[in-house]
């Protein structure tokens, strides 16, 4: 664990440390770049009104990226067993990620106020398509002769899907949720951004707005926290959900 | 016994098999031997009813004279992988067959796990697949076929993947599990050593369109064939498949 962690560890370090001594030795006003001891300083005074909007943040994106994975499974199992379904959507789903955040975010608060759907669905939107697309990617790398030997059997086309074509996506599905996840807080915060009562988007909003760059980097340093806790809970869903020696060794 | 009417395959407007009818004894081993690309294997995955969609087939299966729809219970099919699902234990493996047939899990793997001592398994039962060398995952494979109790059991090249040593062990092994458990065979391979060692019956297929155009019962015991009886088959084959290579 430690060998494998302990390269990011060292660069992480380093590059703090650069940081710190550049901050120190060159006299840059604190209001364009503070030193990371200052950032932590800044986060610690500020922590209870830091975490209340970052609790708000977690809460949109849990919700926002469980109801993504559901929908996202849902729509898989769907398009496997309807491919003309999956031909005509496709290019929608496609489509749907070109579409600029920073025209969309506005629009959603628009439509929908400055409530949690608007933040929600800007998430299920951001993290959709990858979960969507890793599971179909994943339901295609399924060996033929474990459908082959399933049908043998007389099984039929949703026994051989339970048994053989989702067990086979897991791979896959791990990896699409790990991407998302990424995406998940990030949606999030620029939703929150775009108009919210609540949360680290419109903390960093208001924190700009005072020449506060230390509150600012303050909740990117929250973000990004939120964000690897997320993918170490997926780590976790992965390791407890592994069957098999390779498959417990690579978790 | 299983016997196959008159079986004609196509794809993309072209005849693969044409007209082939072939019988498999209720008991003992049938080789189904040709050059690559003669369909063994597809005429293997029709009576398997796995076939995909993209070949029209026309031709009838007798199962002990009755007409039967494929996939059938009666006919079990062993792909040319091993197909033990990485993600389950050797005996959940085995006992897949079981299960997909109705019976209950916990049923099932009691059934299984009584015959992995037999099958040279014992202490296999927890581990995966990953776990076990390159004939004990085809010992696992060929208990899940043969615990399923069809009539006829389905081989594609069960052995191919095998080194030769094993393959021989393998061969010697598969003779004695079904004096246990008789049954009939149809083994579809390239190898003439291994139809000619365990096969009671070899039929030969040309390809262009797939089609039988031998059928030789071997003379003597399988694993009882003098060296003077095998080599002359070898060679009889070999006449007769490279009769058909241009």
């Amino acid at each position: 664990m430690l060998q494998r962690t302990l390269p990011t560890l060292v660069l992480t370090a380093c590059l703090l440390g650069g940081w710190e001594i550049y901050c120190r030795q060159s006299g840059v006003s604190p209001l364009i770049l503070p030193a990371p001891t200052e950032v932590i300083s800044a986060l610690i005074r500020e922590r209870s009104e830091i975490g209340r909007h970052a609790v708000s943040t977690l809460s949109v994106a849990a919700l926002g990226f469980s109801l993504s994975v559901s929908f996202a499974v849902l729509t898989s199992i769907l398009l496997h067993f309807k491919p003309w379904l999956r031909r005509g959507l496709m290019p929608l789903f496609v489509t749907s990620q070109t579409i600029p955040l920073v025209a969309l975010a506005p629009l959603m608060i628009l439509w929908f106020g400055f409530g949690m759907l608007p933040k929600v669905l800007l998430v299920v939107l951001v993290t959709f398509f990858p979960i969507l697309l890793s599971l179909l990617s994943g339901y295609r790398q399924t060996p033929p002769a474990f459908r082959d030997l399933l049908a043998s059997m007389g099984a039929g086309r949703w026994t051989i899907f339970r048994r053989a074509t989702l067990p086979s996506a897991r791979a896959a599905f791990l990896a699409g949720l790990r991407i998302s996840a990424t995406y998940a807080i990030v949606a999030t915060i620029f939703a929150e951004y775009a108009g919210a009562r609540r949360g680290l988007g419109i903390y960093i909003l208001t924190a700009k707005n005072n020449f506060r760059a230390d509150l600012v980097l303050s909740a990117v340093v929250v973000s990004a926290t939120l964000t690897l806790a997320l993918l170490g809970l997926i780590r976790l869903l992965d390791w407890l959900s592994a069957r098999g020696p390779e498959a417990r060794g690579n978790a | 016994m299983l016997e196959i009417q008159n079986l004609t395959l196509h794809a993309d407007g072209r005849s693969l098999i044409k007209d082939l009818s072939l019988v498999v004894p209720g008991d003992g081993i049938t080789a189904l031997i040709g050059p690559s690309g003669c369909g063994k294997t597809s005429v293997l995955k029709w009576m398997a009813g796995i076939l995909p969609d993209a070949f029209q087939t026309h031709g009838t299966a007798l199962l002990d004279g009755k007409p039967i729809s494929l996939p059938h219970r009666g006919l079990c099919y062993q792909p040319q992988s091993d197909a033990l699902f990485p993600w389950l234990t050797i005996a959940e493996n085995a006992a897949m067959g079981l299960e997909i047939a109705g019976l209950p899990r916990r049923i099932a793997l009691a059934q299984v796990t009584a015959l992995f001592a037999p099958f040279g398994l014992a202490g296999c039962e927890a581990q995966f697949p990953a776990q076990l060398s390159g004939g004990m995952r085809q010992r696992a494979a060929f208990l899940r076929t043969i615990v399923q109790d069809s009539r006829l059991v389905l081989l594609d090249e069960p052995f191919s993947a095998l080194d030769a040593v094993t393959r021989l062990r393998m061969q010697d092994w598969l003779l004695s599990r079904l004096s246990d458990r008789p049954r009939g065979v149809l083994l579809v391979t390239h190898d003439l050593h291994e139809a000619t060692g365990i096969a009671d019956r070899i039929l030969v297929m040309a390809a262009n369109p797939g089609r039988i155009i031998a059928e030789i019962d071997v003379p003597g015991q399988p694993g009882a064939r003098t060296e003077a009886i095998l080599a002359d088959l070898r060679e009889t084959l070999k006449t007769l498949l490279l009769e058909q290579t241009p």
